[in-house]
């Protein structure tokens, strides 16, 4: 089958940066080097361990010497049993505390790796953030860390303790008769070509087989999450068919990983073992010339058998450590995303935000040539002024606010707060002058307090309780079994769009920058109560200057200006009753909402 | 290979969770069959191989004249090349052996999906309510496996108990004692082992259940990232997840140390019986008794006892695990749907051609729907619109909804899903092809699908997926924003084309520019046909042929939208949302 077939059909591209195969040794040798006094603890554990195992063949060994030239006693025999008492103690106790060493230390380093990478998410570019969405993140802080999981905690130590063991059970067969022991090398043509070629393959097949299961995942995710859309049109049968039809993708790449291991494991399985059988040929050519004893052909034999478990684990784990690898090439990818902004010295002088000119794409045409979004707008926020932005989706309205919020800089012309370019400033900067809020609100799972606290650090209650009273929330929170310190987001007491919303602007309202943008952040609410909110709001945010996207009406009426947007142009601004009388497509807009309309507007 | 997965993976048994497992592998049997006959073939290979390794030094090495090892060359040949031959044997049947234990495994797997997705069909909206997502995706995600683990692991566990079986034949035959030491020694070192099980499993559980909340808590972190870069608090979120981190640190260490203990006594225990195995052999060659190769097998016999001893264990442990899957599993599987075709109902029900009173009536709200009419429900409580409006689409049996005179619990839910249609305000979407999205019934021509597009107002959304209705949505469209779902969610319902469509607040989310256009293309697009809209906005109820405005669930006035306007006041302040 070829491989190709098993690759995902083309999904979304990706959005953050992964890293190169370079950068993920560079980084995994960082860690071997902060943690190699528990790394070097570890093998020299398992080095004890792998030393009391040679024991038993090597005694063995000397007793077939022993009855073979008739020297042996009882007195010997209760020696050698008394020395393989001691050496399967010796072997059990530190199988114990090497197994313990190599867990804990796979427990530390994935901690270190999982913290790290939130560390490095949430210092993440404010445009990244804003416009590369959630989606891979979120798969970054999911499905990649918990395969790493598997990775480090299993796989890491597991392939230290057999790596050890091999290669001191290799150095023991070869010491025990090194003659002998030169049967070993049937094996290698057997195992290491199949091994090259499985390792080539197995890569993409189990990183394939990792994307299939979890394409099943999402599908009936989509499925449970969908149960009333699937119910009332009627497509339990199409569901049904893609959970089959993705079952049948997982299947078709088992099948492909399957083969691999069909044709990997007969060879090695007789290479590890041929050689014992060899080795008895081989020993007695040797013992025959006098060139080795009948107890070193028994120990070479019985030291090659050991050395079969070892081998077999590490190849066992080398698939796990390939696929960690991939993950963590996407974990420690979220850190190499370069800062979006380079703040300078320059302080803003007065409040007042202004945009001359602003263009901006958000990607290229086939010639290169920008795709505009916006096609130089000119606009000046006056302080203290409530400006709603109103038209039609697509308009541009949203890349208009997030130019205002310093998110993005625009392709050209300029957008700034008091004669300094907004995405200047350092971050904490920005923050303390501009705020956004978007429709896309998020409930953070800890008490309601946590949530608001976020915004200022430090806040007490009553600061807390007048942010929420300012967006009509405070009743509500007061119902709640524990007020501010209820338990709040995924898993604990559900809010609904509305109040989540609600809290949302309420962070705002601590935070308490002097320009606000607003996109769509009352939306989701019902239309009366957003309207109730926002006077509410405006009462409280006398002498601030907000910016209110809004699909209804209502935001511009009650604004002190209407922008309205079109094809990334500013066409009409003025006051609500201004634009009325201009009687362009605000006025027109107006009246087929406002008056019942009597037939077709 | 039994080609996976089964067309029809057959309906569960629900007694018990032993009962489901007895199901599942009754499903499977030929292939479990198989993985047991070439999992004794393969272990027993493994077994003898020392033993002829015993053979071919007693017989290929003799002692010479001069008191020295002579080799005898055809037999030391002989047993070596059946070593050869018994490596192979065991190569081959090990590879085919983890064939069918792979076979096994996702046959199993296979089929509890298919399982839960087939009674999702039926049951979605009521486990949706009942479960939490996350638990109906884990069983997929990890019950499933652990399911299939419990199959995987059969074939090798009989191989263990007919390898162990052999070696202590094989040891009676020379010496009653060390036979019974290898008899009762290995189940006793599986009992002891088996003790760890138990603790082992708690802790694990203990780990899995913070680090699922660590995971929770890094999605949420990230999740909120935009709040976060934008308002501050990220330090805040970073050093409470860091703090957590260290808790499931710890919870895994303990796993670690309990593991660490079973593994050492993994090591020591069966380490004890080869010592004992070894020193006796020893003293019984001494005697005379044994001879130096058999000595040698004594030994590898009993090396090789790890391996069965290991697998008893990990058979344990899966199957304890998949008993918690399976039960899990159950719990899902035995939830009722909340709608289901009466066992005595009339096929022939609710056909377009039957029926005596025309219209859909729900006497709970006094709600009539004229056939051909374009109605708007509008209430102050706009949930109490909704809730109207989804009973009239039967979203349970307790529905007293008729449809022209037959009570729609009456009517076959297939037909009655193809007349009567209900769209959600946020309908969902799903990820794939977007033409798939929008026609999954794969029943309409591009130009109808296009045609749908234009009367939802939604080519900006279409635009927006690079390459338009042949590109791909990510999942649950995330990438459009919820006014394009939303009008995406509409074109789809319109160009299901249903007698009766029944619509919540399907334009709460767009902006009044485009709410005009798809108030104005909605009636066009149902001119003639049912159609009925929760909804308080002036666009779309200035759209409507009748307006019925609800107070405590009930109509309180019917009529024009002007109309009412003019002579409801609380109509008028529900509409016009306070604005004079």
């Amino acid at each position: 089958m070829a491989l190709s077939a098993l690759d995902p059909p083309g999904t979304s591209s990706r959005t953050l940066p992964v890293a190169d195969a370079a950068t993920v040794r560079t980084s995994a040798l960082e860690v071997l080097r902060r943690h190699r006094r528990d790394f070097a603890s570890v093998v020299a554990l398992y080095s004890v361990v792998s030393l009391a195992a040679l024991a038993a063949p090597f005694l063995l060994g000397r007793l077939v010497d022993g009855v073979s030239d008739g020297t042996l006693t009882t007195a010997d025999v209760d020696r050698a049993g008394l020395v393989l008492l001691v050496a399967v103690l010796t072997q059990g106790v530190f199988a114990w505390l090497s197994r313990r060493a190599s867990g804990v230390l796979g427990e530390r380093v994935f901690a270190e790796l999982r913290e790290g990478f939130v560390d490095r998410a949430v210092e993440l570019p404010l445009s990244t953030v804003e416009t590369a969405g959630t989606g891979d993140l979120l798969s970054r802080a999911t499905n990649d860390v918990e395969t790493l999981s598997w990775t480090v905690r299993l796989a890491v130590p597991t392939v230290f303790v057999a790596g050890t063991a091999s290669v001191v059970t290799l150095a023991a067969t070869v010491a025990a008769g090194p003659l002998v022991a030169l049967a070993l090398l049937v094996g290698v043509p057997l195992v290491v070509p199949v091994t090259r070629w499985y390792l080539r393959r197995s890569r993409r097949g189990y990183l394939a087989e990792r994307d299939a299961y979890s394409r099943v995942n999402g599908s009936i995710t989509e499925t449970v999450e969908s149960a009333t859309t699937v119910e009332h049109l009627g497509l339990g049968a199409v569901r049904v068919a893609r959970t089959d039809a993705d079952l049948r993708r997982c299947w078709a790449v088992e099948r492909y990983t399957l083969a691999l291991r069909t044709r990997l494991f007969p060879l090695i399985d007789t290479g590890y073992q041929l050689p014992m059988a060899v080795a008895l040929v081989w020993g007695g050519f040797l013992v025959s010339h006098d060139l080795a004893s009948l107890g070193q052909v028994t120990a070479v034999t019985l030291y090659l058998r050991l050395l079969v478990d070892p081998l077999d684990e590490l190849l066992a784990w080398i698939d796990q450590l390939q696929v960690g690898a991939a993950c963590y090439a996407r974990v420690i990818g979220v850190g190499l995303v370069p800062d979006d902004r380079t703040a300078t010295d320059a302080v803003p002088e007065g409040t007042e935000v202004s945009v001359r000119d602003a263009r901006y794409a958000y990607g290229t045409g086939p010639d290169g040539t920008p795709l505009d979004v916006l096609h130089g707008v000119d606009l000046d926020l006056r302080p203290g002024e409530r400006l709603a932005v109103v038209g039609p989706s697509g308009a541009g309205k949203s890349t208009l606010g997030r130019l205002l919020a310093g998110v993005h800089p625009p392709r050209t012309g300029s957008v700034g707060v008091g004669g300094v370019p907004l995405v200047d400033l350092p971050l904490p900067e920005l923050r303390r002058r501009v705020a956004l809020v978007t429709q896309e609100h998020h409930v953070f799972v800890g008490t309601l307090a946590d949530n608001l606290l976020l915004a200022r650090p430090g806040a007490d209650r009553a600061a807390l309780e007048d942010a929420l009273a300012a967006v009509d929330a405070l009743g509500w929170v007061r119902t709640l079994p524990d007020g501010l310190d209820t338990e709040v987001g995924s898993g604990a007491t559900a809010l609904d769009h509305g109040r989540a919303q609600q809290l949302a602007l309420a962070r705002l309202v601590l935070a308490d920058p002097h320009t606000l943008v607003l996109d769509e952040a009352t939306s989701l609410l019902d239309p009366r109560a957003a309207r109730h909110l926002e006077r509410s709001l405006s009462a409280v945010l006398t002498g601030r200057t907000v910016v209110a996207i809004a699909h209804r009406l209502h935001t511009a009426h009650d604004a002190d200006r209407v922008a309205v947007v079109e094809d990334g142009r500013i066409a009409e601004l003025g006051s609500h009753e201004e634009l009325l009388t201009r009687g362009g497509s605000y006025a027109g807009l107006w009246r087929s909402w406002h008056d019942a309309p009597t037939g077709p507007a | 290979m039994r080609d996976l997965p089964v067309p029809d993976p057959g309906a569960p048994d629900l007694r018990s969770p032993w009962h489901y497992l007895g199901g599942i592998g009754r499903a499977q049997w030929r292939t479990l069959t198989r993985g047991v006959a070439l999992g004794v073939v393969f272990m027993t290979a493994l077994a003898m191989l020392p033993v002829v390794l015993g053979r071919g030094i007693d017989d290929g090495f003799v002692t010479g004249s001069d008191g020295g090892p002579e080799v005898v060359w055809p037999a030391l040949l002989g047993w070596a090349g059946l070593l050869t031959a018994l490596v192979g044997l065991q190569a081959v049947a090990g590879m085919l052996r983890h064939r069918a234990a792979v076979s096994c495994w996702l046959q199993a797997m296979y089929l509890v999906t298919q399982q839960v997705s087939r009674h999702l069909r039926r049951a979605g909206t009521t486990v949706t309510r009942r479960v939490p997502t996350g638990e109906v995706v884990s069983t997929i995600a990890s019950d499933a496996d652990r399911i299939g683990g419990a199959m995987d692991v059969v074939p090798r566990f009989a191989g263990s108990v007919v390898a162990a079986v052999v070696v202590a034949v094989v040891l009676l035959r020379t010496s009653p004692t060390l036979g019974l030491v290898v008899l009762l020694g290995v189940p006793a070192c599986v009992g002891v082992l088996a003790l760890l099980v138990r603790p082992l499993h708690a802790r694990q559980h203990a780990q899995r259940e913070v680090a699922g909340k660590l995971t929770t808590l890094g999605a949420d972190t990230v999740a909120g990232l935009r709040v976060l870069r934008g308002l501050g608090g990220e330090r805040v979120f970073a050093d409470r997840y860091r703090a957590r981190s260290l808790e499931v640190r710890l919870a895994g260490e303990r796993v670690a140390r309990v593991q660490a203990v079973l593994e050492g006594l993994q090591v020591l225990l069966p380490g004890l019986l080869t010592t004992v195995v070894v020193w006796l052999g020893a003293r019984y060659a001494v005697d005379g008794r044994i001879t130096a190769g058999e000595l040698v097998a004594f030994y590898g016999l009993s090396a090789f006892l790890v391996l069965p001893l290991r697998t008893g264990v990990e058979a344990l442990e899966k199957w304890a695990r998949a008993h918690v899957g399976a039960r899990k599993v159950l719990a899902v599987l035995r939830i009722d749907p909340p709608v289901s075709d009466a066992a005595d109902a009339d096929p022939d029900a609710g056909r377009r051609d039957g029926g005596t009173a025309p219209g859909l009536v729900d006497p709970d709200s006094g709600v009539t729907l004229r056939p051909g009419e374009l109605t708007a429900i509008v209430s102050a409580d706009p949930a109490e619109a909704a809730r109207v409006v989804a009973r009239l689409g039967r979203d349970d049996d307790s529905t007293r909804v008729e449809l022209d005179g037959v009570p729609l619990t009456d009517i076959p839910l297939r037909r009655l899903r193809r007349r009567v249609v209900l769209s959600e305000a946020e309908p969902a979407l799903f990820s794939g092809r977007l033409l798939d999205t929008l026609d999954p019934w794969r029943a309409h021509s591009t130009a109808e699908v296009e045609a749908a597009v234009d009367a939802a107002a939604a080519h900006d959304a279409v635009d927006s997926v690079p390459g338009g209705l042949g590109g791909r949505l990510s999942e649950r469209g995330r990438s459009l924003s919820g006014g394009q779902r939303q009008r995406l969610g509409l074109a789809r319902a319109l160009l299901r084309d249903p007698d009766v469509l029944l619509l919540i607040e399907p334009t709460s989310a767009v902006d009044a520019h485009t709410e005009s256009r798809v108030a104005e293309r909605l009636q066009r697009t149902r001119a003639g046909r049912t159609t009925a809209v929760a909804t308080a906005s002036p666009l779309l109820l200035g759209r409507a042929d009748r307006v019925v405005f609800l107070v405590d669930g009930h109509v309180v006035a019917e009529g024009a939208h002007a109309r009412l306007l003019a002579d409801v006041p609380a109509y008028r302040r529900t509409v016009t949302r306070g604005v004079d």
